[in-house]
């Protein structure tokens, strides 16, 4: 059997970048989980993903619509068009009907079914099919525990005597499980073929807390930037000049270290500032279903644009002395784009306070480290005349970037220089090293050092 | 001449004859090795021949294993054996376990991997000694039963090749395993395994001691041409099936039908040992001896596939237990659309027919099948 996936129909988030600082965090990051392997059952399962809340339990069912044909009829593989729409409150019935989690003293939970859609599947073995996607929420009866229950599922199986439905947790923060991560595996809903009968599945999940929760979204913070080239590349290029005085309409020469070193500092304070306000003002906003659609397009594209305005400023000074300004202003940007991920977890009010603290954490320290790795060797070649070249080609090469990012981000097409971008930034421990290099070899050419004279 | 040279002398020949062996038996037939097909669409017949199956429609070549019976199963085994080299020896030849043994599929192996040796790597003197060895133990000389029906499987998973199934499908893809060493007395089996067709023959203390589970399906339905043949693998068991349910009367109907829906076997591959306690539908005792000969019918196009002297004693037994034995269906009997489904339940034997929707070829069905025996399968292992 190849890996491929059953589980694997979920929408993937599509902006997952790839970057060589995983080589240097590796221990750090999460390994992911082990691919499902498929049976050699040919029809297409339905697949049930928990995520599970507090006081709730959120699950997202795919359901193929051949096979739920069979088992209500209503022509709905036949003519999926408007499927939702003709259909839905019928629909909604005969979920409800089939859905039913029992607490272990023997109440049933309350289901109710929320937005339901129809879409295309593939996997190797049926090829393309359409399926039903619906969003159901789970609520155990007042003072029942949500991860404790008896899963009574059996929405198509109880007429399609051959289908099976895969059960698998996709988010439980408690545990420190995030969507991010491959879902966990609870166990398979089928036939009881010697007895002909359909068993619930019995479902017990570990209880996790809030301490795992929060760790969890630190290390999720710590992802994020380690794979958000953009991010860093905003940061890094702003810095590039931080350490030289102006002269005139261009950059001069090194700062002095005590110049340099409160440059730098406030230049991240005031981005971390920034990003982490609209973080958490995002984040919040999302309790409000009006507001929770944050334009993720134009935050992106704004992104991409902070990163060619950095690098032009890297160029020639157009906003020298009010960096911090111009850092923070974008940092209320880059803080829209992580509270998207935040959203997208869809927590309760308790889990998401916390996990706006341990993202920002995660976020902090990654960028803090990051910046640590890099900044003493420019600071070292900002001292030698050599810098301007090294200032001159970093931000030529991010202009580069930024533009091919915005036409990515614009066009909603990939082109070939992001690809390469992806391809390239896999090799950023080498850049790094490229850099101690380059730093310390022209810094023992050009002694004696130029300082500063106010040193 | 010496005593020591004319050792030295021997050793010579010895060597470079075995060098000469060995260079026969890995020389692959490149033509074959692709196994490359060619396929064309005229009207609604295909021409697919392609190397493989051209070679094993090609008439018997005469063999040295006179003997009889499983003696004669060994010798043709070995013979096979030994046209591969030691490399291929060491794919085909693995020991007897109930994993091995159950490395079975209904998907095509590059979506669920087989053990053994696939066709595509043999040469053709090697896919000579495998045709040997399959017309002693499958029937001979029948249109679309038997040999003939393993041809046409080959056919037309040739035919999904050439239509966008890609390389996945193909004669090349099925695969032959010994489980133990072909012996007239101890354990051993002959495991052949490909999308569509399982056949497993597992022998102990010289005697056949069971010839399940086998899957049989085929995709398309529809005949394919291959040659100068028109092979319908599995049309005459749809047929047969159709033929008993329509002449059930409208009340035995209603006692057949099952109250669910199956767009599948139950019993497929990964669901050994799990008959249902209570059988369901109809039992074939109650009916009359004119549609209990359409149920035998049935039953034999899967049992006479085998070569006489393996098939007999099955036969025999299910025949004796066809009183005892039930008939269910799902869908309509007419056995032609998506969704049609029918399970023949005795003591020992167990056949399930699901006509299912098309993987390759869409929106039309296919059949999948698979016949297993209560106590046999695995030959009771």
């Amino acid at each position: 059997m190849n890996g491929t996936s059953f589980l694997s129909n979920q929408p993937t988030n599509s902006n997952s970048r790839l970057s060589g600082w995983l080589l240097l965090l590796v221990s750090l990051l999460l390994a992911s989980g082990q691919p499902e392997h498929a049976t050699a059952h040919p029809m297409p399962n339905s697949v049930v993903q928990l995520n599970v809340h507090p006081h709730r339990i959120d699950a997202e069912l795919q359901i193929p619509l051949f096979e739920l044909q069979s088992a209500w009829g209503h022509a709905v593989n036949d003519s999926s068009v408007g499927l939702v729409a003709r259909l839905g409150p019928q629909l909604r019935a005969y979920l409800e009907a089939h859905i039913r989690p029992q607490s272990p003293d023997g109440r049933f939970w309350t289901v109710s079914v929320g937005p339901m859609s129809v879409h295309e599947s593939q996997n190797p073995i049926n090829g393309v099919y359409r399926e039903l996607t619906a969003q159901v929420q789970m609520v155990p009866p007042a003072g029942n525990d949500v991860r404790q229950f008896r899963f009574y599922y059996d929405v198509v199986l109880h007429q399609v005597m051959t289908h099976t439905i895969l059960v698998s947790v996709r988010q439980d923060w408690e545990r420190g499980q995030l969507a991010e991560a491959e879902p966990m595996q609870v166990g398979t809903i089928s036939l009881d073929i010697v007895n002909n009968r359909i068993l619930p599945l019995p479902v017990n999940l570990a209880s996790g807390g809030q301490w795992t929760g929060f760790i969890a979204m630190v290390k999720l913070g710590t992802q994020h930037i380690a794979e958000g080239t953009d991010h860093l590349l905003f940061l890094l290029v702003l810095l590039l000049p931080a350490p030289l005085l102006r002269a005139g309409q261009r950059w001069g020469r090194f700062g002095g270290v005590r110049y340099s070193s409160k440059r730098l500092l406030v230049i991240v304070t005031a981005f971390t500032a920034g990003h982490s306000l609209t973080l958490l003002l995002g984040s919040l906003a999302a309790r409000y279903p009006e507001w929770a659609d944050l334009p993720t397009q134009p935050v992106e594209i704004l992104i991409a644009l902070s990163i060619l305005v950095s690098a032009i400023h890297a160029v020639r000074p157009i906003f020298a002395g009010r960096e911090a300004w111009v850092a923070a202003g974008f940092g209320l940007i880059h803080g829209l784009a992580f509270a998207s991920v935040l959203i997208n977890l869809q927590l309760d009010a308790g889990p998401m306070a916390l996990s706006i603290l341990g993202f920002n954490l995660g976020i902090e320290l990654m960028q803090l480290f990051i910046i640590l790795l890099v900044i003493p060797w420019l600071l070292l070649l900002s001292r030698t005349p050599s810098y301007a070249i090294v200032r001159l080609t970093g931000a030529f090469l991010s202009g580069i970037a930024a533009l091919a990012w915005i036409a990515e981000r614009v066009s909603g097409q990939r082109n070939s220089l992001t690809t390469g971008i992806e391809e390239i930034v896999g090799y950023a421990a080498y850049g790094l090293i490229g850099l101690v290099v380059l730093s310390l070899y022209l810094t023992w050419r050009n002694r004696p050092l130029i300082d500063s004279p106010g040193l | 001449m010496n005593k020591n040279n004319r050792t030295a002398i021997l050793l010579l020949l010895l060597g470079v004859g075995s060098f000469f062996t060995s260079c026969k038996s890995t020389d692959v037939d490149t033509s074959s090795s692709t196994g490359s097909t060619t396929g064309s669409t005229t009207g609604s017949t295909t021409n697919n021949s392609s190397s493989i199956t051209t070679t094993l429609s090609a008439t018997a070549t005469t063999t040295s294993c006179a003997s009889t019976g499983v003696a004669q199963i060994v010798c043709l085994a070995e013979a096979f054996k030994s046209t591969l080299s030691s490399t291929q020896q060491s794919t085909l030849q693995l020991t007897y376990s109930k994993a091995n043994a159950q490395k079975w599929s209904n998907l095509p192996a590059g979506m669920s991997a087989r053990n053994g040796i696939n066709l595509g790597s043999l040469s053709d003197a090697q896919l000579a000694a495998f045709r040997n060895l399959m017309v002693a133990v499958l029937a001979l000389n029948t249109t679309n039963e038997g040999y003939d029906e393993m041809i046409g499987n080959l056919v037309a998973d040739d035919y999904l090749n050439t239509i966008g199934g890609g390389s996945t499908y193909g004669a090349g893809n099925y695969y032959i395993s010994f489980l133990g060493t072909p012996s007239a007395s101890s354990l051993w089996a002959i495991l052949f395994t490909g999308h569509h067709y399982t056949q497993p023959f597992t022998f102990n203390g010289g005697v056949s001691t069971g010839v399940t589970p086998s899957f049989r399906g085929t995709e398309p339905q529809a005949a394919v041409t291959a040659g100068n043949r028109t092979y319908a693998a599995f049309e005459q068991e749809r047929v047969a099936f159709a033929n008993l349910l329509t002449g059930l009367s409208t009340t035995e109907q209603a006692t057949a039908k099952l109250s669910g829906t199956y767009n599948d076997l139950v019993l497929g591959p990964g669901q050994d040992g799990k008959f249902p306690a209570t059988k369901s539908g109809l039992q074939v005792g109650s009916l009359s001896s004119d549609k209990q000969a359409l149920v035998l019918n049935a039953i034999k196009l899967y049992v006479n596939d085998l070569d006489a002297s393996l098939a007999a004693a099955v036969l025999t037994k299910y025949t004796t237990e066809l009183a005892n034995t039930y008939v269910a269906f799902s869908g309509t009997t007419a056995m032609s659309s998506q969704g049609d489904y029918v399970r023949i339940d005795g003591p020992s034997i167990w056949i399930e027919f699901s006509y299912q929707g098309g993987i390759i070829i869409r929106n039309t069905p296919h059949s999948h099948s698979v016949w297993r025996d209560h106590t046999a399968d695995y030959g009771g292992n």
